[in-house]
């Protein structure tokens, strides 16, 4: 279990905190998503959290221990796998696992076995002796989560894993990432793609200008006693009409609607009529964690 | 050992294995450059060497005595005698077409004015002329001049000679003294710690300028392996890891300590070697073990030197365009005034003590203690201090700078 109590961080010369109190438990054995856009805090927890920059206040813990207390004791437990390519391109597939390998401490035979397991797990057998600078994007991903699994952690920390990779790899990664809990690493996930968390992340936190705006189970997230209804209309909605459900605005004549419940849909129709607007499109169904963040923030995910 | 820092070394190694480029900074080029500038300044470094500028003489006199001046310039070996010109006009045309540099003429009544160059007459005799070719150093225009007048005044003083010899009824004969063969009078002996004394040839000057030159270009190497490290997350992946900054700086200056010590073993070997294939002297390093040993240490001293000013310039630079630019620059400034490039001797005076303040200046001259002078250990105390200094303050920059960087990230 990892938690998360009250933590701030301000960088230097900046006026704005890039976290602001931030309180989060994180269960041990899942994929936990840290969802939120550019810039809304997210790398700078994952780097709290790698030992790379310490916290202003608060405490972060690890399974009970101050969270340098814990590195200290297991240097392996905690793994960075950052946004970038953090690898020797002029080295091959096995030699950066065996520089990596080396650098965690790793010797002989258990040097061996973890590099095989992560070629393994990372389906990089092919490419074992080829320089990195020569692996596509996807297998380059591939090799960067590789060397991130070497020392076996007890958390992995996978910050935006899926930047620039086509989409055959996109869903490889994701398989990967979400069987890595059975093999005893549980995982933070940093991502600005909601369907990327809404895949492989039973649990949540959506952050946003260093606060966290919602956290818990993403089933519970999007069930909502307040069923959405999405309208086309052929003319605007009436304003009073918009008022009463809440409407926003999605763009041309699209609607966002929020009921109260199913039982209200009829009346909602007859009053459209009464009003001459005729329902070209209607969808009516739960929210998807882009409705969730917009609710929260009144902006999109990749503002 | 530190399985850590095996696998940093490994890991510099291969990189710098796989780096041609670098390679060919640090093998070839200094190969290239001994074997280039120890032939071109072959003779600059060999006193006593006929210097090739060629020179001929019209004699418009055609006496006894201005032959007997020919034959005296004739055994001055310095300059060589292209032919004696018929003409004047015949001997300016071979000016031009550049055969030769130093015309002298020597005028009529040339040797019957000899000995009353102020004219008995009222009227002074006219002197001698030397056409010479603009391209020539004033230098050598001056020697070639120097080495007439005292050709001249030795005629002048067989003339003498053999006049007094007359008034006294001594058989001499006019000129005779030009043709013996003296002995060289001179002799230029290198000052050194022991009896085995012989000026430095061009081969003991530019192997260690060139191998000092070669050693301050693991700066791109270095800083390329570097800046990739640092642009691409790497060096924050090896801090999460846990693995603290001066380790990683470890982890790199062993190799190119190393790499330094193999560039100078290829080069001992190619001034041993390939240099005396190209018709120079073969390098002769001190024969003693104690000397080899100074000589190793001033080789270390350098490469310390060399791979903390790379680590500085890898840790100031933030892409490799600058590094390149910042140390490929700053190595051959560091050249230019430390006497690699241009010896020291040649300089100016107020650009020799500029040559104090070249880390690459302070290596050339502990080889120089070492090679030419003998020196002992304590004689090198001095460059070797030097070059230890600028290794420890370039290293403490890099750690700073390292810090300073992190700290305006966090």
């Amino acid at each position: 279990m990892l938690r998360i109590d009250g933590v701030s961080y301000r960088y230097r010369n900046t006026e704005t905190p890039a976290l602001r109190e931030i309180s989060l438990a994180i269960p041990a054995g899942g994929v936990y998503g840290l969802l939120g856009p550019n810039g809304a805090g997210k790398t700078t927890l994952i780097s709290l959290l790698a030992g790379l920059l310490t916290a202003g206040n608060g405490e972060i813990s690890l399974n009970g221990q101050p969270l340098a207390a814990a590195r200290a004791a297991n240097p392996r437990a905690i793994a960075l796998v950052p946004q970038d390519y953090a690898f020797y391109p002029m080295l091959t597939v096995s030699e950066n696992l065996r520089f990596f390998g080396g650098v965690l401490g790793l010797s002989g035979a258990e040097q061996k076995a973890q590099s095989a397991a992560a070629i393994a797990f990372a389906r990089l057998e092919q490419v074992v002796g080829k320089r990195a600078d020569q692996l596509s994007g996807g297998l380059r991903r591939r090799l960067n989560l590789a060397i991130g699994l070497l020392g076996r952690p007890q958390l992995l920390l996978l910050d935006e894993p899926t930047v620039g990779v086509d989409p055959q790899s996109r869903h490889f990664l994701l398989d990967a990432i979400a069987a890595l809990p059975a093999a005893g690493t549980s995982v933070i996930y940093t991502s600005h793609y909601m369907e990327e968390v809404e895949a492989i992340c039973p649990q949540i936190a959506i952050i946003d200008q260093g606060q966290v705006l919602v956290d818990g189970a993403l089933a519970d997230l999007l069930r909502s006693p307040e069923p959405l209804l999405e309208l086309t209309l052929e003319r605007p909605l009436p304003a009073e009409l918009g008022e009463r459900y809440a409407a926003r605005h999605e763009g041309a004549l699209k609607y966002c609607l929020r009921l109260p419940s199913t039982a209200a849909l009829p009346r909602l129709l007859d009053e459209l009529a009464t009003a001459g607007c005729t329902v070209l499109q209607l969808n009516l169904g739960q929210h998807n964690l882009e409705q969730v963040f917009m609710q929260l923030t009144h902006r999109s995910l990749r503002d | 050992m530190s399985p850590r820092l095996l696998a940093l070394w490994l890991k510099e190694s291969i990189a710098l294995l796989r780096d041609r480029h670098g390679l060919l900074a640090l093998f070839i080029m200094p190969t290239i450059f001994i074997l280039v500038m120890t032939m071109a300044l072959r003779d600059a470094f060999t006193p006593g060497v006929s210097i090739d500028v060629s020179y001929s003489v019209v004699d418009l006199d055609h006496s006894p005595l201005s032959q007997a001046l020919i034959k005296r310039l004739k055994k001055g070996a310095s300059f060589r005698l292209h032919d004696e010109a018929t003409d004047l006009d015949s001997a300016r045309r071979s000016l031009l077409n550049g055969e030769q540099n130093l015309v002298l003429v020597l005028p009529k009544e040339f040797g019957a004015r000899l000995l009353t160059p102020g004219g008995t007459d009222g009227k002074p005799a006219e002197p001698l002329t030397l056409l010479v070719d603009p391209a020539l150093t004033p230098a050598l225009q001056l020697a070639f001049r120097n080495q007439v007048m005292a050709a001249l005044g030795a005629v002048r003083a067989d003339e003498l000679t053999s006049k007094a010899g007359k008034l006294f009824g001594l058989p001499v004969a006019p000129g005779a003294s030009a043709e013996r063969e003296w002995p060289d009078e001179i002799r230029s002996e290198a000052v050194r710690n022991d009896r085995n004394a012989r000026l430095p040839s061009s081969v003991q000057q530019n192997v260690p300028a060139w191998l000092i030159f070669a050693m301050f270009f693991v700066v791109i190497p270095v800083s390329s392996i570097f800046i990739i490290e640092r642009q691409q997350g790497t060096l924050q992946r090896l801090r999460a890891i846990g693995l603290p900054f001066r380790l990683i700086l470890a982890g790199k200056l062993l190799p190119f300590f190393i790499v330094n010590q193999l560039q100078a073993v290829l080069m001992v070997l190619v001034g041993i070697f390939l240099v005396p294939l190209f018709g120079s002297e073969a390098l002769a390093l001190p024969e003693r073990l104690p000397l080899l040993l100074e000589w190793w240490a001033v080789s270390a001293a350098v490469s310390l030197a060399a791979v903390a000013w790379a680590l500085l310039v890898a840790s100031l630079a933030r892409t490799s365009e600058q590094a390149t630019v910042v140390g490929g620059v700053g190595n051959i400034l560091m050249g230019a005034i430390g006497g690699i490039m241009v010896p020291k001797f040649i300089m100016p005076a107020a650009m020799q003590k500029l040559a104090a303040l070249s880390p690459m200046a302070w290596g050339l001259e502990g080889f120089h203690i070492v090679m030419l002078r003998h020196g002992s250990f304590v004689d090198l105390m001095p460059s070797l201090g030097r070059l230890l200094a600028f290794a420890i303050l370039s290293l403490a920059l890099a750690v700073w700078l390292n810090h300073r960087s992190l700290a305006a990230q966090s």
